[in-house]
């Protein structure tokens, strides 16, 4: 039996070890792991656990990340609670292996501490591995901070491992400026965690040999589309109510309310700025500074990436004259992921809102205050004139000649 | 541990219930099926099985329908040995909490990999679970050549041989590199079993695999797969092409204890001449022209130097 | 059969399930005592891949059981240690039982697929003499 950890009521942790303790609360019964900066000590914190007899799961240290996916898939095929976490290469390593355990339906818990893909190699916190990973078939969440780290890693395994869903979760946090920013956490009692999460309960599980089952066949042309179609369904279709069933029994919980789309001041907002990660935080103080100065600035923080809440969104930015969305990964030739994927969100209704994009904060690079007021400056303007007054694209906080296009 | 299932002769093994069913879609007089058969029929405990993207899990795990009798995984090319040895360590996790469904029953877990799979880009997952020592059975089925895509070349490929991509041709002969040595490689990782097997000397085989479930740790099965349609021999002519590989010890039967204990389990009444077994098989033919015939010697010196060399080792003891 | 289902009506993640029911142990109970579920490929033929067929001649087996152990498609069946028959469901026409025959004559003998098995057991071949 494990032992159980007598946690303060507030205790201070960063991204990594917030991650670390909602692994060790929910007990999960194989970690298959690798190190990879900035999400080693995920690893090294589990492994310190098992070490002091607060975990009693299996631990395999295995010898690649594409190994740890694939030791995942069949410990969760076996029948059992299965997590890891990784970053960056690491997970471009393992990319094909996502693909295979959604496909499979396996509820894996996987915690993306999210850094650059080289080259050149950069150890340091972006969202290009978050980028890489969108199309997966994975349930995707973001955090913008340690206590939502533990908070969301927490719900991951209640939303994925639900016998409508059963399907792979990434929870995503922000290399280095979460995962190794230290913050006050607000805790919750062992048996509590893990009595909200519940004790894992089987699913056509390999090791119930009454009941022989083949995992991972093949299908060809005749088959493979209604195979797809239903793993799509599946997720547009059974996700977000028990997303919103869990975010609801948290709040209940603790207090804390989780939202599918986390809309800041928007009711009125006339400019919006939509990010990820730690940047939505900031993004939010600057909105503060200008809603005092009378102007209508409103955050939108992306939290349930897949899938993705298209008709939520347009709830939320209708009636915005003025839209920036921030990427924080480079789109290699044309524009960033969320104005395509926020233009989408807008297309087909009677907003019309200005939009433009910002490319920001590669390879750790800091979006500072000053970046993001200039930001919002633009889309003032932009609203004002009622079209846009600058280039579609522009990359801020960047050495040398201003970087725009289209 | 459980009880080693009774095999004393063929006609009391006949009585065994296959785990693995027909109508698969396996070339008539694949080897595959008959190494499958008799590793599976070896034991009566239950089966957690895996199997590398090739020939076995293209051919029988087909949606809508799979030819297996036990739970059984597939992912990719590279991980059918760590899909076993992830199975294995939920297995271990669940009965140290107390939470498996059937706890009296005591499962084996074999993960199944063409060479291509096992020698080359599976090699290091198989590495790792050797290394960290998961309680599994890896059968690789070996037909020395990437046979599921149309016979490319793989590190099990023998020298002459020719495949698609190294094609005998008027300034080649083939295959130029000579077949990895994977039972030392896999001895040198600490196992505590590794075996060559070939599915002809069914009695050696069946030994061997029991042998195999009954050892804890990772054990390393190397099975000669001959290949009727990547080999180009006539279907029918599969036992008989592997009795020639066994009786001219191109592959000979051993087997490697600890690492370090090498017995010979097969040592043929009559030693078959290489020459013979080289001319039973179309991708060899090339070797048989007056400008190659020189390799067929260096065949035939390089089978007896490696006969010698398993004798040595089977004397030292060390 | 499965063909033709719409996106709606299997079990997700294409899983397979080889049984409709539980078996006490598998590995003991033979093929006509088991709850073939219609996933499993037992209940599929490929009877149509011959163009050759083996026909079994009981009078002269020896029950050795070479022909059971070498099939690669669980064809040959066996009970009590006795040979009983070729099944054609799951018989691809290899040839590989004929070759492994040991008996004079052969026990077992590839004809056309189209071949009438009464007629063929007639007209046996007679024993070999050892020419060499």
């Amino acid at each position: 039996m494990a032992d159980k950890m007598d946690l303060l009521e507030v205790e201070v942790w960063d991204g990594n070890m917030a991650a670390s303790q909602a692994f060790r609360q929910v007990q999960i019964d194989v970690v298959a792991a690798y190190p990879i900066t900035p999400s080693t000590p995920v690893v090294e914190n589990y492994a310190g656990f098992l070490a002091d007899g607060y975990v009693d799961g299996e631990y395999v240290m295995v010898e690649s990340e594409h190994a740890a996916m694939s030791g995942c898939v069949g410990a969760s095929a076996a029948g059992g609670r299965v997590a890891t976490a990784t970053s960056s290469q690491g997970f471009a390593l393992m990319t094909e292996v996502l693909y295979q355990a959604s496909g499979m339906r396996l509820p894996i818990v996987l915690e993306v501490v999210n850094r650059a893909l080289a080259a050149p190699l950069n150890v340091n916190g972006d969202h290009s591995d978050m980028y890489l990973g969108r199309d997966s078939g994975w349930i995707q969440l973001d955090t913008f901070s340690p206590q939502e780290a533990y908070d969301l890693t927490l719900m991951a395994f209640k939303i994925g491992e639900d016998h409508n869903v059963r399907l792979p979760v990434m929870v995503h946090q922000d290399g280095f400026i979460c995962s190794h920013t230290a913050q006050g956490v607000k805790t919750i009692d062992d048996d509590v965690a893990y009595n909200f999460v519940g004790e894992f309960q089987p699913f056509n599980a390999m090791l119930d040999f009454e009941k022989p089952a083949s995992y991972g066949v093949q299908t060809e042309e005749d088959w493979h589309f209604e195979h797809k179609a239903r793993q799509h369904n599946d997720l547009m279709t059974k996700v977000f109510p028990q997303i919103q069933s869990v975010f609801d029994g948290f709040e209940k919980l603790t207090g804390r309310k989780y939202r599918i789309v986390e809309e800041y001041d928007m009711e009125d907002a006339d400019v919006a700025i939509v990010a990820m990660g730690t940047s939505v935080e900031s993004v939010r103080i600057i909105a503060n500074e200008l809603r005092e100065k009378g102007v209508k600035a409103g955050v939108v923080g992306i939290r349930v990436l897949r899938p993705f809440p298209l008709t939520e969104l347009a709830k939320v930015f209708s009636g915005v004259k003025a839209i920036a969305t921030l990427d924080r990964s480079s789109p290699n030739g044309t524009v960033g992921m969320l104005f395509n994927e926020i233009s989408g969100v807008l297309i087909n209704t009677n907003d019309n809102p200005i939009m433009n994009n910002y490319i920001y904060g590669l390879g750790g690079r800091d979006l500072t205050m000053d970046h993001i007021r200039s930001i919002y400056d633009d889309l003032i303007v932009n609203a004002e004139a009622g079209a846009l007054q600058q280039p579609l694209q522009q990359f801020i906080g960047l050495r040398g000649p201003k970087l725009s296009f289209y | 541990m459980s009880e080693i299932k009774k095999i004393k002769n063929l006609k009391e093994f006949s009585t065994s219930a296959d785990r693995f069913e027909g109508a698969n879609l396996l070339c008539p007089g694949c080897a595959h099926s008959i190494i499958v058969r008799e590793v599976l029929n070896a034991t009566n405990d239950d089966l957690v099985i895996s199997a590398s993207t090739g020939c076995l899990e293209v051919c029988t795990a087909v949606y809508p329908y799979t030819s297996w009798d036990a739970s059984w995984i597939h992912i990719g090319f590279e991980n059918s040995s760590t899909a076993v040895a992830g199975a294995e360590a939920m297995y271990k996790a669940l009965k140290r909490k107390g939470r498996l469904m059937q706890p009296e029953r005591t499962p084996k877990f074999v993960a199944f990999g063409g060479d291509g799979a096992t020698y080359d880009i599976g090699f290091q997952w198989l590495s790792g679970c050797f290394e960290r020592g998961h309680d599994m059975m890896y059968v690789t089925l070996d037909n020395e050549v990437y046979a599921n895509t149309g016979g490319q070349r793989s590190s099990a490929t023998p020298i002459g041989s020719s495949t698609t991509t190294t094609p005998a041709g008027r300034v080649s002969y083939g295959e130029k590199k000579n077949k990895k040595d994977m039972l030392a490689i896999m001895a040198a990782h600490g196992s505590p079993y590794v075996a060559q097997v070939a599915p002809n000397k069914w009695k050696d085989m069946i030994k061997k695999i029991q042998t195999g479930f009954q050892t804890e740790g990772p054990v390393f099965i190397n099975a000669m797969s001959a290949c009727t349609t990547e080999w180009k021999f006539a279907p029918e002519d599969t036992i008989d092409i592997s009795d020639l590989a066994t009786d001219s010890l191109v592959f000979p039967l051993y087997e490697i204890i600890d690492g370090k204990e090498w017995n010979i389990t097969y040592r043929p009444k009559n030693i078959i001449p290489v020459r013979d077994y080289l001319g039973a098989q179309g991708r060899f033919k090339h070797l048989f022209k007056k400008e190659n015939e020189y390799l067929i010697e260096e065949w035939q010196k390089r089978i007896d130097s490696n006969w010698e060399y398993l004798q040595r080792r089977e004397e030292s003891r060390v | 059969m499965a063909e033709n289902n719409g996106w709606d009506q299997f079990d997700a993640g294409a899983i397979l399930f080889s049984f409709n029911d539980k078996v006490d142990n598998i590995a003991t109970t033979h093929a006509e005592d088991r709850p073939y579920s219609k996933s499993n490929s037992y209940t599929a033929s490929v009877g149509d891949w011959r163009v050759a067929k083996p026909i079994f001649n009981k009078d002269f087996c020896i029950d050795c059981q070479f022909c059971w152990i070498y099939c690669p498609d669980i064809s040959i069946l066996s009970r009590d240690k006795k040979m009983v028959g070729v099944d054609y469901d799951h018989c691809k026409g290899c040839g590989i039982c004929v070759e492994v025959c040991p008996t004079n004559p052969k026990s077992l003998l590839m004809f056309n697929e189209l071949a009438d098995e009464e007629t063929e057991l007639a007209a046996w071949p007679e024993k070999e003499s050892k020419e060499k």
